[in-house]
Formats: C-alpha cells, sequence, structure tokens
C-alpha cells in the first residue's frame, strides 16, 4: 500500500470558457481525514467529481493509490454524491444491497452479514425495512454514506456529507468517520463550514479553483501568527495573503 | 452478460413494482387508449387493416415514454452519477437498463396486442408467436432509444418534448396514417429511414397476409439493427453526471 493515497499534480478544468480548478496540486497522505474547504463555487465538488473518475481534466494528472486513475480502481473507492442519489421506492436495505452486489460482493451469507453490520454502523437496522422516500433527510444521508462504504473502500469521497444534519448526527457522522480511519481508511470530505473542518486531521483550502493553503490544522492556525485564531480567521488569512500576492 | 446487467434489471424492475401508482397507470393506459381507438371505428373491419401499425407505433410510443422519463429521472435523482462511480460498465447500465424496462413496456405491448385480437376480434392470419417476437424486436429499439434521447433532456418537460420530435413524425410517415408509396418521391426517402416504417411492413406482413418471420428479415433485420445501434449510442452519451 503506497503512502499516499491521492496525488494531483497541476490539476486544470473548465467548464466551456470557465476556468474551475487552475493548476491545482495536492498529495493527500492514506489513513487519515482530510478536508477540502472552501466557499460556495471554489471548485470542490468539481475537484472530487475529478477524483472519482465522473469528470476528465484538460491537462495534469491524478492518481489514486499509487495509479493513475482508471476504471480498475473503482472496486476501492467509495463516493457520497452531494445529493442523496438513492432508489427512494426501494428499502434501506435493498438500496445497500443493490450497492454491496454492484461492488461484487457476491456470496450471499457475506453480502447480508456486511449489508447488516453497515446498517447498525450507521443507526438504520432498525428501519431497514422502510422505503427510503418515508426517512428523514438525516436518515437518508446515513442511508447514502451505508450505500458507499457497504464494500469496505480504503479510499472514500464524501462532498458535503454533514449538510443539512443536525448538531446531533453531526456529531456522530464525525465520531463515525474516525472510525473509518482508524481501520486505516482514507477519507476526503468537502465542506464549506469550519465546524467540520476542526475535525479533520488535514486541511486544503480552496478558493477560485487553486489550493490556497495546506496542512494540519494547527498548522494552519500557526501560519497566521497566533495558534489562538480560529480556522475561519485563518482561512480569510490566506485568502488576503493571496490577493497581496496578486497586488505584488 | 454479465452479473452486473442482472443486479440492475432486477433493482429496475423491484423499483418500478414497489410503485404501486405508476404500475397501474403502466397497466391502465394502454386499455384505455386502445378502448377509445377502436370505439373510434365504427366498422371494426377497417381495424383489421390499422391494427397491425398501430401495434407497432404504440410499442414504440410507451417503450419510449415509459424508459425515457424513468432514465432521466435517475440522472436528476443522482443515482446515475453513483453508479458510473462504481465498477459496472456503461454498457452493462444500458444492458441493465434495457432488461428492466423491457418487462414493463412488453407488459403494455401484451396488454395491446391481446385486448386488439380478443375484445375487437380483428381478424389475422400470421402465427402469434411470430407476431410476439417481432414485436419484442420493435420494444428493445423503443427502449433503447428512450435512454439514448434521455441523455439529451435535462428535466422531464424536455424529454416529452422530444415526443412530437422523434415518435410522431414517425407515426405521420412510417405508413401507420396512409401508405408509404403515396408519399412524395422525397418523404418516401425519409420514410425509409425511420424504424417505425419497417415495423409497420412487418407487422402488416405477418398479421395481413400470413408471413413468417422469415419472410420479414428485412423488416426484422432493420428492427435489429436499429436496437443494436441505439444501444452502443445510449452507452456513448450515457453522460457521466446527474445533470449538465
Amino acid at each position: 500500500m503506497t503512502d499516499v493515497a491521492v496525488s494531483v499534480n497541476h490539476l486544470t478544468f473548465s467548464f466551456g470558457h470557465r476556468e474551475v480548478l487552475k493548476d491545482l496540486s495536492l498529495q493527500i497522505p492514506t489513513g487519515i481525514a482530510f478536508g477540502l474547504l472552501g466557499p460556495n463555487g471554489a471548485g470542490k465538488t468539481t475537484l472530487i467529481r475529478l477524483l472519482v473518475g465522473l469528470l476528465k481534466p484538460k491537462s495534469g494528472d491524478i492518481h489514486i493509490l499509487g495509479q493513475l486513475i482508471s476504471r480498475k480502481k473503482a472496486l476501492f473507492i467509495g463516493y457520497m454524491p452531494q445529493l442523496q442519489s438513492l432508489y427512494n421506492e426501494l428499502t434501506v436495505r435493498q438500496n445497500v444491497e443493490f450497492f454491496a452486489r454492484i461492488y461484487r460482493l457476491h456470496d450471499k451469507a457475506k453480502r447480508t452479514q456486511q449489508v447488516e453490520k453497515v446498517l447498525k454502523l450507521v443507526d438504520l437496522w432498525e428501519r431497514r425495512n422502510d422505503a427510503v422516500q418515508s426517512l428523514s433527510g438525516g436518515m437518508k444521508q446515513r442511508t447514502s454514506m451505508a450505500c458507499a462504504i457497504v464494500h469496505n473502500p480504503p479510499l472514500l469521497f464524501l462532498d458535503e456529507p454533514t449538510v443539512g444534519l443536525d448538531p446531533e448526527l453531526r456529531v456522530s457522522f464525525w465520531e463515525f468517520f474516525s472510525t473509518l480511519t482508524k481501520q486505516g481508511a482514507t477519507l476526503i470530505i468537502s465542506s464549506h463550514t469550519m465546524d467540520d473542518a476542526a475535525h479533520c486531521d488535514r486541511l486544503g483550502f480552496i478558493r477560485d479553483g487553486k489550493v490556497i493553503a495546506e496542512g494540519t490544522p494547527n498548522e494552519l492556525k500557526l501560519a497566521t501568527g497566533t495558534a489562538q485564531t480560529s480556522l475561519e480567521d485563518a482561512f480569510l488569512y490566506f485568502v488576503r495573503q493571496g490577493k497581496d500576492a496578486r497586488n505584488d | 452478460m454479465t452479473d452486473a446487467v442482472w443486479i440492475i434489471a432486477k433493482r429496475v424492475i423491484n423499483q418500478i413494482g414497489r410503485d404501486h401508482r405508476t404500475v397501474a397507470m403502466i397497466l391502465i393506459v394502454p386499455l384505455v387508449v386502445m378502448t377509445l381507438i377502436g370505439l373510434s371505428f365504427p366498422d371494426l373491419r377497417v381495424l383489421d387493416y390499422i391494427a397491425p401499425a398501430l401495434l407497432a407505433a404504440l410499442a414504440l410510443f410507451f417503450g419510449f415514454l415509459l424508459t425515457g422519463i424513468s432514465f432521466l429521472r435517475e440522472r436528476s435523482q443522482g443515482t446515475m452519477e453513483r453508479l458510473t462511480v462504481s465498477p459496472v460498465t456503461r454498457l452493462d447500465i444500458v444492458v441493465g437498463y434495457l432488461c428492466g424496462f423491457f418487462v414493463f413496456a412488453l407488459i403494455q405491448t401484451f396488454i395491446i396486442l391481446f385486448y386488439t385480437i380478443y375484445v375487437f376480434d380483428i381478424n389475422y392470419r400470421g402465427q402469434l408467436w411470430e407476431i410476439l417476437v417481432f414485436q419484442m424486436v420493435v420494444i428493445i429499439g423503443a427502449v433503447n432509444l428512450g435512454i439514448f434521447i434521455s441523455s439529451f433532456a435535462r428535466n422531464e418537460f424536455q424529454m416529452v418534448q422530444f415526443i412530437p420530435l422523434v415518435i410522431l413524425p414517425q407515426m405521420f410517415m412510417g405508413g401507420l396514417l396512409w401508405p408509404v408509396e403515396q408519399m412524395p418521391d422525397y418523404l418516401q426517402w425519409f420514410a425509409h429511414i425511420l424504424p417505425l416504417t419497417y415495423a409497420v411492413d412487418g407487422m402488416r406482413e405477418i398479421m395481413l397476409n400470413g408471413m413468417n418471420l422469415l419472410d420479414v428479415w428485412v423488416d426484422l433485420a432493420v428492427q435489429a439493427g436499429f436496437a443494436m445501434l441505439t444501444s452502443v449510442l445510449a452507452a456513448i452519451t450515457l453522460r457521466k453526471g446527474a445533470v449538465g
């Protein structure tokens, strides 16, 4: 297993004439929760969609688990999109079971065991036979999470997984993410809230399609001159630095 | 056929099957449409001539509509995005959906066919099983066409707009309302590139003239070729995004 889960070099991507990602480079070590932090429209979702192979870069390269991105790596990747992306008419269990089968958990006994384990992890076992359309927003988020992790992927891409969750559920999600990283998984989580940032092992601040700073939450705070500052202030500090550099 | 195809097909069938309102519509709408059409013919013997073309045209219409809207919903809900990130290939996805939707399109076709034959008591000469096989090939093309065309729509409204663009011209020029031979030359040329023209011709040859599948092999081959072409096009244009 390589020490770098994701390596992005000089990545550029455009929607038509609008350049969304500009010469972006990033190295994400294995076994950590890496937060992609930035305001709406910064390019976080586009970056995640490039990393999972949904979009093709205009230039630059992406290495996933030591190899150039390809369909062969699909089995090792879990993806939770921003939309809940579930089959509303099907039950919670049927949704998770479907993705378990798609991700080649062919042995029925093992699959049943794994689905049960994952549904208990996200605390939905009691609601397993309920149609997704009858669930609350938070439960749908958890179902979506279960679908993303059912095949035990070593690398998980979670696009704004805590959006719309109440504080209690948000805490339980982060506890769950911590459990996954302790088990060796790498999590790449996009968010625009600094509350989420504090839970990550490392952060990449993204603005206007560029990584403006990267490091542990403490390193980023210290770079501003004081560890007492908030991550929000640290983000604004790097934004200002970027503007000053352009003005010089 | 890979495992993924059956897994996807089974899920599509299961999903539509759990949506009781949709199932009811799938069963009732063809009955209502055929009743209205049948009652509008004071002389049911005229229906003998119209029925084969009507069966082919309705198979195309219902297959296209059912699949196009359902597949579009998969895109807009983001479930297609999730599926395209998984290890399944684009062709697995298209064939999987084809198999799933095919079941419901086939049920609608059976309802229309048996209702026309047994309730309106139309006269036909060919073998029933050959009519069914021919119709199945028409349905495969219709379902694939629905999947393919849904790539170009962003919402249900746009998808419905494709009906007058893709389906109606085939109904007008495919020999359903008047014989292709009576149309101006340039329209005849156009009619001969429309798959429904061959579907109508094949159905008429089997049902009115008592021909078998071998006799209508050109019509059948065109339907099969159209089904293959649309499945490849659908796989190519299967956009990897929820919307846009």
